[in-house]
């Protein structure tokens, strides 16, 4: 399992679809446990309703849980390459 | 000529390198033929019951609101009459679980016939390739017009299809946000053009989701992106449900005329005419065997029969078998997996519904005064300061009676005689409470406040608390 092997589609589609999923997780046990009112008293000043802070929560939860698929498909692709030094040239 | 396997189809014959290859080749679309019979019946049946449910339920009424809305910019789920708030999470997590085992169990017993019939990839495929056989027309002048270079006819036809499937996506995007904020005002705002960013923006963007997977990742999502997909197959054994062609009865396959004897030709009852193959969404040849690309849609079984009963054959040479009825054994219902899954699952759901049954619709919290730990009074007394937040989840509103105990001659003091909370509010109460310094044994000591309604004794909760002094 090369790194040219796999479609870039597929790479995308593996960290985006896990770490989306994993963020619908985390955004509903985090907003369930904190009110967007009690988290952020100054935020009133920015006037972002409730379901723009649980959608800029959701947006930041995907982001980190990307970053981290970012991280575990190069170091699963980069330690493949490692091991197995014919699979680069193909 | 495929000679019939003896370790039987539940192996599928692909090495592991064609396996591989099938799985990073570059997709090709698939096009399958429409089918018609039992099982395709079943499935409009369940697709329009199912899409029923869904663009129907955001609209239905329940004692002045909209029955089913989880209200997330209110912190509050209604469902029916019952109101459920953020510290009930607890149960939407149960039913996560009971879903899931539920799912769990229902697969050991039947295989995938969740992928097959009622799973909202395949569903809302379904429809959107309803949608592209009457704009396009059948599955081969689907290829023609694919084949073709775009002309003002091609592009006529594929822009009728895009546009019904942006309309269908749209709508499905705004049912969707409809879930979780009134949707009657919802749709006079959207009429008026004056839609908030954010619901705007949950509209396109499972509008958008909808649009691409029903119409073009289709049996993609299943086979790369479903992690159900993946592990489904732990759940089988030899007595779960399958769809699987008859190897013994098939092979070995190949053509003839209507008239022929099989017998005589040294053939099987496939007459290889691929019709399986055809109508399959996700472009398996289920004469391979069983395939975890295989989502058990039974479109196989219905064109199969069709072609059997055309023949003069006997029906059934793809069909709902198990591994063990393959083989010649007797399929058996109740066995130690099924039983553990079910054990499993009932005790979840009584667990689930024994605490459901103990939930109050009153809540209280206590907190304290965080400005000084403690005060002492002109009189010499001990004093603390609290906020009660009391917390009405009923669906009217209440009187009710507050209590303290813990500590010898504790007196209670309010603002107010009644404590009143209407249907689903919060009231701020602030609590004084006072002790002869004589009667604290600790610096800090126990304190439980009892909230009680009047109207109902049975509505009552409890509260833990410190009182603070100097000793």
């Amino acid at each position: 399992m090369a790194e040219k092997q796999i479609p870039k589609m597929q790479k995308c589609i593996a960290v985006l679809w896990p770490s989306f999923l994993t963020a619908i997780v985390a955004t509903g046990v985090f907003f369930s446990a904190f009110d967007p009112d009690d988290l952020f008293p100054f935020g009133a000043n920015l006037e972002i309703s409730r379901l723009g802070v649980y959608t800029i929560g959701f947006l930041l939860f995907w982001l980190v849980s990307t970053i981290s698929g970012i991280g575990t498909l190069y170091f699963a692709i980069t330690n493949c390459m490692r091991t197995n030094p014919d699979s680069r040239e193909q | 000529m495929v000679t019939p396997d003896a370790s039987g189809p539940a192996v599928a014959r692909q090495s592991d390198e064609q396996v591989e290859e099938s799985l990073y080749a570059k997709q090709e679309k698939i096009y399958p033929r429409e089918v018609h019979g039992l099982f395709a019946r079943l499935r409009v049946l369940g697709v329009l019951g199912l899409l029923g449910i869904y663009y129907i339920t955001p609209w239905l009424r329940w004692d002045g609101h909209q029955a089913l809305l989880l209200d997330l910019p209110a912190r509050k789920f209604h469902i029916f009459s019952l109101t459920l708030w953020p510290q009930d999470f607890i149960y939407l997590a149960f039913l996560l679980i009971i879903a899931g085992l539920t799912l769990f169990f229902v697969t050991a017993l039947a295989g995938r016939i969740w992928c097959g019939y009622a799973c909202p990839q395949t569903v809302w495929t379904e429809a959107f390739m309803w949608i592209e056989r009457k704009v396009e027309g059948d599955r081969m002048r689907q290829k023609k017009l694919d084949a073709m270079p775009m002309n003002v006819r091609k592009f006529r036809i594929k822009a009728t299809k895009h546009l019904l499937w942006i309309a269908f996506a749209g709508w499905t995007g705004f049912t969707f946000v409809g879930y979780f904020t009134p949707i009657i005002d919802l749709g006079q705002r959207l009429t008026a053009f004056n839609l908030g960013p954010w619901e705007t923006f949950w509209v396109i963007f499972y509008g958008f989701a909808t649009y691409g997977n029903a119409g073009f990742m289709r049996e993609q999502v299943c086979k790369y992106m479903c992690p159900y997909a993946r592990f489904q197959s732990a759940m089988f054994d030899k007595d779960t449900l399958i769809i699987s062609y008859i190897d013994e009865r098939g092979e070995p396959r190949g053509s003839r005329k209507r008239s022929a004897d099989p017998a005589a030709l040294g053939l099987g009852d496939c007459i290889d005419c691929t019709m399986c193959v055809q109508v399959c969404p996700t472009g398996i040849d289920i004469r391979n065997g069983l395939q975890y690309e295989c989502i058990a849609c039974s479109a196989c079984i219905d064109a199969c029969d069709d072609v059997m009963e055309k023949m003069g054959y006997e029906k059934g040479l793809i069909k709902y078998t198990t591994e063990q009825a393959m083989h010649g054994g007797k399929t058996h219902i109740v066995r130690p997996r099924i039983v553990i899954y079910a054990l499993i699952l009932l005790t979840i759901m009584s667990v689930f519904t024994y605490t459901f049954s103990q939930r109050t619709s009153l809540g209280l919290d206590v907190i304290r005064d965080r400005n000084r730990l403690f005060r002492e009074t002109d009189e010499g007394l001990i004093e603390n300061v609290y906020i009660l937040k009391i917390l009405n989840m009923d669906d009217r509103g209440h009187a009710y009676r507050l209590s303290v105990e813990g500590l010898h001659e504790l007196e209670l003091y309010t603002d107010t005689n009644r404590i009143w909370v209407g249907a689903g509010e919060v009231l701020e109460l602030p609590v004084r409470l006072r002790v002869e310094e004589d009667d604290l044994q600790e610096r800090s000591n126990k304190v439980i406040f009892s909230l009680v309604a009047t109207d109902d004794p049975e509505l009552k909760t409890r509260e833990e608390a410190r009182f603070l002094g100097p000793r």
